[in-house]
């Protein structure tokens, strides 16, 4: 019963509520932001800290909340929610670092909430709680991207809402109906993931159920065919918003998959398997040859990593070892160079006021900092060699073999076309002579050198060292898988 | 003697209070009679409250009436929501009535008629008085709703809505005579006792005569197909006027709704659910279609409030179908309601208090940059009335979906759910009107006043009553609500 996980969700909130309320003048809503997010960050060391990765769920708290349905406050964490865990809290104050000139103060507090939110959906266990944050963090990306983008916002905002909100809306009657056929089969009322995952459920209407939260999920990640709200919501979304969309929200889709898809429905999801398998083989392959036509740059890396999405749902689908530690992996170093980028992207459009690749060209005569990171982050998304995408690529690479080398063939090709978009887009851009726009290019500052170096240190580290983080959640890959065979073995 | 009066006064209250005002109605100021009704309102409010949850099932002057006045939990807690109804009303609105003409004293007489009406409505046992209470409401009501006598849109608003309200009202009557030729009274507990023996009785006039009951319960809550005055009466009317109906005369209904299908036709559930189930299909694909197409905010909530009776009427006919949180659901679906729809008209009204403007979705362009916190408040109603989680809205929703699964009426719930992501696109579309466009006028304005801070305080038990724990005790939140509710009905199914 440990409070430190409620701690870490709410403090977000808390501060962005008492500074609202109070009217906090901006340099102290800064103050007061960054601080919520260094201690956030703090806490969330000591909890990886304590962390035993062979424990299992830990950090529980269980508090009732609704009693009559058996609803409660229950939070933990484990190998899997904590690999998000940190991210989140990792990529929260470098965020609030490239804002720091922001004047707008409704930005600040919304970055807030969506802290709240995202925290919360990944530590929770209860699934109206979780509910309850899938829904919440949709609310400040609908307000950051309607009111702080650009383009047609006002319209991508309420596609991006109505079509998450149609997800969610499949997956929460698919939790009612969980819930009361535990009911009906137990007599007592329980949302939480553990009570419900004992379910006997029958075949027939499970294949409903799963088809709920795959929905949901589905249009988070987004798999190809839901993903019509992608493309414009990255291009008009403000950086931190998409940073937030493309490193930590698409990342939840997968979360859920593996939690509560896994936990609730291992027999349906291998029957769904092969048909997702097949969305996700041509995700893979349709986002990257969109990844190439694209001339927006913002465009262009949302293809690109809902082709890398694809990828990491094609290996939770493969089920094997090498597959699940790889995905996991790569939710983490793909989320460390889309954050790069995608920041990247941003202060290329606060110097020169465009994305299309077009218009730029030769930044690297101009501006020697800003194209090596620039590089440095788009090799890290092809999976360079020395960065942690590389290490996960090949990993599920290698579990796509295991299972069918046609489908390993496929997989493989994503390395290849990454290479093609990135070489040519960092050719037309980032060389060659200075464009009209790019001649007069302000190099990095300190701010953004301080914001960006972390980053680059964390992904070289995941690519040269990976054996210091696998050991945390190889465990948790290794007893979810066990599980996952017995219970289909044994049916 | 002293203890049976006592038993009456909340309601002698407001009736009182209603004569002393068409006394002072010439020589006091507007602002003064709003206050003397909010007087006598509170009076009764507090009243009531002090008794909910300590009062035993029990009858006034038996010996005189019979048993057609009962008080119970059930009751109390609409008359709680009757009082606590008009008292927003009044005092969100007092800025209202002295930026139009056409207030005059009477107006806060009606106002406390009609919630008169109500209580009785709650409280009647017997099928005779049930139609006078409800009269007294309507009547009251039509005559607040044409309140703005010069102005074209509220008399034609009120001439459809008595009209078509008159003539459904003769068929509760209708009904009643009907239930009077089969079962020999009027008494609710009568039918009760006749309907439920299983004996070789004859139910035909039993069955017809609930379905013409039936008829005008529906036409009051706006279901399809009896919805065709909904939009054009909350046009119509005066904003204080329209705040009233939806939040607090819509209740009114659901009180002998309840109590007709928990005690009256308890074993008829059955035959009725068919009929409502279909009713319930077209209320919630017809309101959507309502709603959906609206210009005017007055209107889309007019149009919306359709769609809520909806969700009601989900729970309402699983009722007796294996779900015991059928009804609770609906009383907390009530409150729910009441709160939201009763924030959501309070700040439209206290806006037109300023302009006649503001009506439309193209008005509250900008309006976040102009009243912050007004348009913040706004939003939460909006995300409530949407049944977006953490608000008192999704709770709402949740009880009554998870009732009709627990009924067996999943495909119910589904449309529920359907129509429920639809209301997000028109409930959504006015947040985004406030929020992503830029304001006309760049002055920010926090001015402080008492019916700004009424609706926050609605806005903050919209959220608590979403997420609330028992950590504060004495205010009821998620869970206490719900236990608010079950306590309501249970007190209702002890009589038999």
């Amino acid at each position: 019963m440990d409070p430190i996980l409620t701690y870490i969700i709410f403090l977000p909130m808390l501060t962005a509520a008492l500074l609202g309320l109070t009217r906090a003048s901006l340099p102290l809503l800064r103050l007061g932001t960054v601080l919520s997010s260094l201690l956030v960050f703090v806490l969330v060391m000591f909890v990886s800290m304590d962390f035993d990765p062979d424990g299992g769920m830990q950090f529980l708290r269980i508090v009732p909340w609704i009693a009559h349905y058996g609803i409660t406050y229950y939070v933990g964490v484990d190998g899997l929610s904590l690999v998000l865990l940190i991210l989140i809290a990792f990529l929260m104050p470098l965020l609030y670092l490239y804002m720091w000139k922001e004047r707008r103060k409704g930005y600040w507090y919304n970055m807030m909430m969506l802290q709240t939110g995202v925290t919360g959906a990944v530590l929770s266990l209860d699934l109206i709680l979780f509910y309850l944050f899938w829904e919440t963090m949709l609310l400040p990306i609908f307000v950051m991207i309607g009111r702080y983008g650009n383009g047609m916002h006002q319209f991508n905002a309420m596609k991006i809402v109505l079509m998450t909100v149609l997800g969610s809306m499949s997956m929460l009657f698919s939790i009612l109906y969980l819930g009361y056929d535990l009911f009906k089969q137990n007599g007592w009322w329980s949302f939480a993931l553990s009570d419900l995952s004992m379910l006997q459920l029958n075949p027939q209407t499970t294949i409903w159920l799963a088809g709920g939260f795959l929905l949901a999920f589905a249009i988070k990640i987004p798999l190809v065919g839901f993903h019509t709200w992608m493309a414009p919501a990255y291009s008009s979304a403000p950086t931190p918003a998409v940073v937030i969309l493309s490193a930590i929200m698409a990342k939840l889709g997968i979360y859920g998959l593996w939690r509560f898809g896994y936990g609730l429905f291992e027999q349906t999801l291998s029957y769904y398997a092969p048909f997702m398998m097949i969305l996700a083989i041509i995700g893979l392959l349709y986002y990257a040859v969109h990844a190439i036509m694209e001339q927006n740059l913002r465009r262009m890396f949302a293809y690109s990593s809902g082709s890398h999405l694809s990828l990491i749902a094609l290996g939770v689908f493969l089920t094997n070892v090498y597959a699940w530690g790889g995905s996991l992996y790569f939710i983490a170093t793909h989320a460390l160079s889309s954050a790069g980028i995608f920041i990247m992207i941003g202060l290329l459009y606060k110097r020169v006021k465009s994305v299309t690749i077009d218009e730029l060209s030769g930044i690297a005569s101009v501006a020697p900092r800003f194209a090596f990171f620039f590089v440095f982050f788009a090799l890290s998304i092809a999976g360079l060699p020395g960065t942690g995408g590389f290490v996960a690529e090949l990993l599920i690479i290698i579990g796509a073999f295991k299972v069918n080398v046609w489908i390993g063939v496929l997989t493989a090709t994503t390395m290849l076309s990454s290479m093609l978009y990135i070489f040519w887009m960092l050719q037309r851009t980032i060389f060659g002579p200075p464009s009209m726009r790019t001649q007069i290019f302000v190099d990095l500052n300190s701010r953004e050198l301080a914001m960006l170096i972390p980053i680059v240190l964390l992904l070289l580290i995941t690519g040269i060292v990976p054996s210091l983080f696998i050991p945390l959640f190889e465990p948790y890959v290794t007893t979810a898988l066990q599980d996952l065979m017995m219970t289909i073995g044994a049916k | 003697m002293f203890e049976q009066l006592f038993l009456i006064l909340p309601m002698a209250i407001v009736v009182m209070g209603a004569f002393v005002l068409l006394l002072l109605s010439k020589t006091f100021s507007l602002d003064k009679l709003n206050l003397v009704a909010v007087f006598f309102l509170s009076l009764s409010f507090i009243i009531e409250i002090l008794r909910f949850g300590t009062t035993t099932v029990c009858y006034s002057f038996p010996e005189i009436f019979g048993k057609m006045y009962i008080i119970d939990d059930f009751s109390i807690l609409f008359d709680l929501m009757f009082t606590a109804g008009a008292i927003l009303t009044l005092l969100i609105n007092t800025a209202y009535f002295k930026s139009r003409n056409y207030y005059n004293g009477e107006y806060f007489a009606l106002i406390l008629f009609s919630v008169f009406g109500m209580m009785i409505l709650a409280h009647s046992n017997e099928l005779v008085t049930a139609f006078i209470a409800l009269e007294i409401a309507s009547l009251s009501v039509f005559a607040l709703v044409g309140y703005h006598k010069y102005n074209k849109v509220s008399s034609e608003a009120m001439m459809k809505y008595m009209i078509l309200g008159s003539m459904t009202g003769a068929f509760f009557i209708l009904g009643t005579a009907f239930i009077y030729g089969a079962v020999g009274s009027t008494n609710l507990e009568d039918i009760a006792a006749y309907v439920n023996v299983p004996a070789e009785k004859d139910l035909v006039l039993v069955l017809i005569g609930g379905i013409f009951i039936m008829v005008t319960i529906l036409f009051k809550m706006g279901a399809v197909p009896f919805h065709s005055w909904v939009v054009d009466v909350y046009q119509g009317a005066p904003f204080p006027v329209t705040m009233f109906m939806a939040s607090t005369f819509k209740i009114a209904l659901f009180a002998i709704a309840l109590r007709l299908s928990l005690i009256d036709f308890a074993s008829l559930n059955i035959v009725w659910s068919e009929i409502l189930q279909v009713i319930t299909v077209l209320t919630l694909i017809g309101g959507s279609f309502l709603a959906i197409t609206q210009k005017s905010i007055k209107r889309m909530l007019a149009g919306s409030s359709v769609v809520h009776s909806g969700y009601m009427l989900i729970a309402y006919s699983s009722i007796g179908l294996g779900s015991d949180m059928a009804a609770p659901a609906i009383m907390f679906y009530l409150i729910s309601y009441f709160l939201s729809a009763a924030g959501a008209f309070g700040i439209l009204s206290f806006i037109a208090t300023g302009s006649k403007k503001m009506m439309t979705y193209e008005d509250f362009k900008g309006f976040s940059e102009r009243r912050p916190y007004l348009s913040a408040m706004m939003a939460i109603f909006m995300l409530s009335l949407s049944g977006f989680p953490s608000t008192i809205g999704f709770l709402g929703k949740f009880y009554i979906f998870t009732s009709a699964i627990e009924s067996g009426q999943i495909l119910l719930a589904g449309l529920g759910i359907v129509t429920a992501f639809i209301s997000v696109y028109y409930y959504f579309k006015l947040i985004a009107m406030m929020y992503f466009y830029p304001s006309t006028d760049q002055q920010k304005k926090f001015p402080f006043d008492f019916s700004g801070l009424l609706i926050g305080v609605m806005a903050m038990m919209v959220i608590w009553g979403g997420v609330g724990t028992s950590l504060i005790p004495f205010i009821p939140g998620a869970n206490g609500l719900i236990d608010i509710a079950k306590q309501a009905i249970d007190s209702l199914q002890n009589v038999l």
